[in-house]
C-alpha cells in the first residue's frame, strides 16, 4: 500500500513538541550547566594567559578556541569540546525511540496523521537543533567574554572563522546524535542503549587513540630516516590519519584545526613527516592562509562529517521503517 | 791577515754609529739659508718666506736672531712654530725651518728692498742677506693637468678621472671645482685617495694636489662620445681641461608580470602559467638572452621562448612561464625567482606562488554528501510505506 501525502506531514509538530521538551527537562539543564561550566573555565583560563603574552598575532582572538597551557591537563576548549559535545549528544539521543515503545506511547502517535519518517526525523532534528541551540550559546558566551576581557575586537575573518568553526562543532554532535538514535532504534532497552553508545564512544575515545600507532606500526612501512628522528615516515602517516579519522572526534579536530590555525606553517607542525620537508621548501614564512583555502583544507573532515550524519541517520530510518510496532 | 779582518770590522761598527766620520771633508758651522734670497712681496699683503738655520757639526748652541735694515712701515717678524720668535737652538747635524712674515704697507713704493738676517752665537755670526721687491702685481696662476683624459664605460659605470691641480702663483689659494657637462650628469671631487667629497680645497703657493671628479650618467643616456670641462678657480684666477666620456650602449633588461604583477596562482602538482613581459629599457641590443628560474624543490618550471635572440632598446617581448608544482605542496606562499641573462646585463625578479587546494576535492565532498542524501531519499521512497 502506496502512502498518500508527504512522508513529512506531522514533522513540524513533532519537532516543535520534541523541541520544547528537550529545552525544559531536567537532563538539558544538567547537561547544559556542564558545557557552561566547562566553557566558562577553559576560557577564563586562556583569557588569563593569552593576556600576558606580547607576541603578535593576526589571530589572537581565535587562541580563544585553541589555547592549550603547556604541562597542563586542562584541554583546550577544542578538545573539552570533543569530549563534552559526544556526551551531551548521547544523552539527548540515547531514549529518543525506545522510551516512547517503553512508554507505550508510539503507537498512540503513529496513530495520529504522523508518519514514522516524520517522528524519527523531528526528533533528530529536534535534537540537533537542541545542540546547536546549546552550542552557539557557549560560542557567544566565549566571544563575548573574550570581547569584553582581551578588549580586542576580532576581525571579520576571525569571526569567520569562529562561524565555521561552530559549523563544525554541529556537524559532529550530529553525528553522535545520529549514533544514539541508532541505538535507541536497535535496542528496546534504553539502559542497552545508552550503554552501547558511551561504550562506542569510550572505545572511540580511549581505546582508538591507542590502537591506531600499534595498527600502523604492523601495517605501513617504517622509513629508517624518518625514525631516526623520530618522525612518521610518509606511508605510515597516510595509515596513521586514515585509521584515526574512523573516530569522529579526529575528524572534528582536525577540521577544526584547519579552520582555526590559518598560519601554512601549522599545516607542517600538526603532522611532522620527512616528506613535509621537501614540500614546503620555498614557502614564504609568516603568511596567513584565505579563508576560502583553509575551509578547502578543511572540506573532506567536514564532508566526512556531514555525510556520516546523513548515513547514520539513513541507516536508523531503514532499521525503524522495518521495525514492528504494536501497542 | 786576522788582524786586518779584526779592524776593518771594528772600522765598520763606528762608520755604522757615525756616518759623517766616513765623509769626506764635511763642512762645519751654522748657516741659515732660504730657497730665494730675493723675493717678491705684493704691497698691503703678508707674504710667508722659509729659512732653514742649519747647524753642521756643532754642538747646539743658542742662537739669536735678527732683522736688520727693515724698511719704514714694514713689518718682518721671524716665526717659528707659528709663533714670533727671536732665538732658535739647531740640534748638532740638525736644522730649524723658519719662516720669515713679511708684511709690506699698502702705499709702499715699487723697487728693491734689501734687508738682512742675522744669526748670532757666543762664537759665529751668519748672516743673510735678501732683497724684498715690490713690483708689479703677480697674476694668481693656476693649472689642472689631467692623467686620462679619455675613458671609456657604459652608463652605469662612473667615470672616473684624477686630475692634478698646480697653484703655480706665489700665494695661497682656496681652489673651487666645478664641471661643466650635458644636463643630467653629475660630477664628485673627492681627493685622491680620499672619500669625503669637496667643492674647493686650500692649496700652498707653489704646490699640486691629486683630485678625483667621478662623473655619473644618466642610465638611458644614449651610445656616444660626451666631452666634460673640468674647471678649477681661485680668485683672479682658473684653469680648465677637458674631458671626454666615451659611453657605450648597454642593454638593460627587465623582467616582470604582465600589468607589473609579481605573484601568480598554482595549483599543487597541475601546469599553471604565468604571463611575463620581458622589456629592455637600455641603449643597445641585448642578444642571446637566455631565462632562467629558481623554484623550490620538486617544483617544475619552463620558459616559452626559452631563449631570446634579439631585443632592441625599448622593444618589449611576453614571455610565458609554465611553472608546476610539487604534486604533495603544501597550500600556502612560495617564493621563486625569474631571471633573464645577456651579456652584461642580468636581471631578477622575485615572483609570488600561491599555491591552494584543488577545487576538485571540494566537488568530491559535494558529491560523498550528495551520494548519502541520494541513499537517505532511496530509503524513504523504498521503506516509507507505513
Amino acid at each position: 500500500m502506496r502512502r498518500e501525502g508527504s512522508p513529512f506531514t506531522g514533522l513540524g509538530v513533532v519537532f516543535l513538541k520534541e523541541y520544547a521538551d528537550h529545552l525544559s527537562s531536567i537532563r538539558m539543564r544538567v547537561l547544559e550547566l556542564l558545557m557552561v561550566l566547562a566553557g566558562v573555565g577553559v576560557v577564563v583560563m586562556v583569557i588569563l594567559n593569552v593576556r600576558k603574552t606580547v607576541q603578535r598575532d593576526d589571530f589572537l582572538f581565535l587562541n580563544l578556541f585553541l589555547y592549550q597551557q603547556e604541562d597542563s591537563a586542562v584541554p583546550s576548549l577544542l578538545g573539552t569540546l570533543s569530549i563534552l559535545v559526544p556526551l551531551v549528544a548521547i544523552g539527548l539521543g540515547f531514549d529518543a525511540i525506545n522510551s516512547e515503545f517503553n512508554r507505550r506511547t508510539m503507537s498512540r502517535i503513529l496513530a495520529q496523521p504522523i508518519y514514522r519518517d516524520a517522528l524519527l526525523l523531528g526528533k533528530f532534528l529536534a535534537g540537533l537543533c537542541t545542540l546547536a541551540t546549546g552550542l552557539t550559546a557557549l560560542w557567544l558566551l566565549i566571544v563575548g567574554l573574550g570581547l569584553i576581557t582581551m578588549g580586542v575586537p576580532p576581525s571579520s575573518e576571525e569571526v569567520a572563522r569562529g562561524v565555521a568553526f561552530l559549523m563544525i562543532a554541529i556537524a559532529f554532535a550530529g553525528v553522535w546524535l545520529a549514533i544514539a538514535m541508532f541505538f535507541s532504534v536497535v535496542f528496546r532497552s534504553t539502559a542497552t542503549a545508552a550503554l552501547c553508545a558511551l561504550g562506542l564512544w569510550l572505545f572511540l575515545m580511549l581505546i582508538w587513540p591507542l590502537l591506531v600507532p600499534i595498527i600502523v606500526q604492523m601495517v605501513a612501512a617504517p622509513d629508517p630516516l624518518a625514525a631516526r628522528v623520530g618522525l612518521l615516515s610518509d606511508s605510515q602517516l597516510n595509515w596513521f590519519l586514515g585509521l584515526s579519522r574512523v573516530s569522529p572526534s579526529s575528524l572534528f579536530t582536525d577540521a577544526s584545526l584547519v579552520v582555526l590555525q590559518p598560519q601554512p606553517e601549522a599545516t607542517i607542525l600538526r603532522n611532522p613527516t620527512i616528506g613535509m620537508l621537501t614540500q614546503a621548501q620555498g614557502m614564504v614564512r609568516g603568511g596567513a592562509l584565505p579563508l576560502n583555502e583553509s575551509l578547502l583544507l578543511a572540506w573532506p573532515p567536514i564532508t566526512t562529517l556531514i555525510a556520516a550524519v546523513i548515513g547514520v541517520f539513513a541507516f536508523t530510518y531503514v532499521i525503524f521503517q522495518r521495525q514492528e510496532v504494536r501497542a | 791577515m786576522r788582524r786586518a779582518t779584526l779592524s776593518l770590522l771594528f772600522a765598520a761598527v763606528l762608520g755604522l754609529a757615525s756616518p759623517a766620520a766616513l765623509a769626506a771633508d764635511p763642512p762645519k758651522g751654522l748657516w741659515l739659508t732660504t730657497d730665494f734670497p730675493s723675493t717678491t712681496a705684493r704691497a698691503g699683503e703678508v707674504s710667508t718666506i722659509r729659512l732653514k738655520l742649519q747647524n753642521a757639526g756643532l754642538p747646539p748652541e743658542v742662537v739669536a736672531l735678527s732683522v736688520k735694515g727693515v724698511p719704514e712701515g714694514w713689518k718682518v717678524d721671524l716665526m717659528g712654530g707659528g709663533q714670533p720668535i727671536s732665538a732658535a737652538m739647531p740640534a748638532s747635524n740638525e736644522s730649524v725651518t723658519l719662516n720669515l712674515r713679511v708684511e709690506a704697507p699698502g702705499k709702499a713704493a715699487a723697487g728693491s728692498y734689501p734687508i738682512v738676517i742675522q744669526a748670532k752665537t757666543a762664537s759665529t755670526t751668519t748672516e743673510l742677506p735678501m732683497s724684498l721687491t715690490i713690483g708689479g702685481e703677480v697674476a694668481a696662476k693656476l693649472s689642472v693637468k689631467v692623467k686620462l683624459p679619455e675613458l671609456r664605460g657604459t652608463p652605469k659605470s662612473t667615470f672616473d678621472y684624477t686630475f692634478t691641480v698646480s697653484n703655480d702663483s706665489g700665494k695661497d689659494a682656496i681652489v673651487r671645482f666645478g664641471a661643466d657637462m650635458q644636463k643630467g650628469f653629475t660630477a664628485t671631487f673627492t681627493e685622491a685617495y680620499g672619500a669625503n667629497e669637496l667643492s674647493s680645497i686650500p692649496i700652498e703657493a707653489g704646490q699640486s694636489k691629486e683630485i678625483k671628479v667621478a662623473i655619473k650618467l644618466p642610465r638611458d643616456i644614449a651610445a656616444g662620445s660626451y666631452p666634460a670641462r673640468i674647471r678649477a678657480e681661485a680668485d683672479g684666477a682658473n684653469a680648465t681641461s677637458q674631458v671626454t666620456l666615451l659611453v657605450q650602449g648597454t642593454p638593460t633588461l627587465r623582467l616582470a608580470g604582465k600589468d607589473g604583477r609579481l605573484s601568480g596562482e598554482a595549483q599543487a602538482g597541475v601546469e599553471s602559467q604565468l604571463a611575463l613581459v620581458l622589456s629592455n629599457d637600455g641603449t643597445a641590443a641585448a642578444e642571446e638572452i637566455e631565462l632562467a628560474g629558481t623554484v623550490p624543490q620538486n617544483w617544475k618550471i619552463e620558459f616559452n621562448p626559452k631563449t631570446v635572440d634579439k631585443l632592441g632598446p625599448g622593444e618589449k617581448k611576453d614571455v610565458v612561464a609554465t611553472i608546476t608544482p610539487f604534486n604533495k605542496a603544501l597550500a600556502g606562499d612560495y617564493q621563486s625567482t625569474m631571471r633573464a641573462n645577456t651579456k652584461g646585463d642580468s636581471v631578477s625578479s622575485d615572483f609570488r606562488i600561491v599555491v591552494g587546494t584543488s577545487t576538485l576535492l571540494g566537488i568530491t565532498g559535494v558529491g560523498i554528501i550528495a551520494a548519502a542524501l541520494l541513499v537517505l531519499v532511496g530509503a524513504v521512497a523504498y521503506f516509507g510505506r507505513r
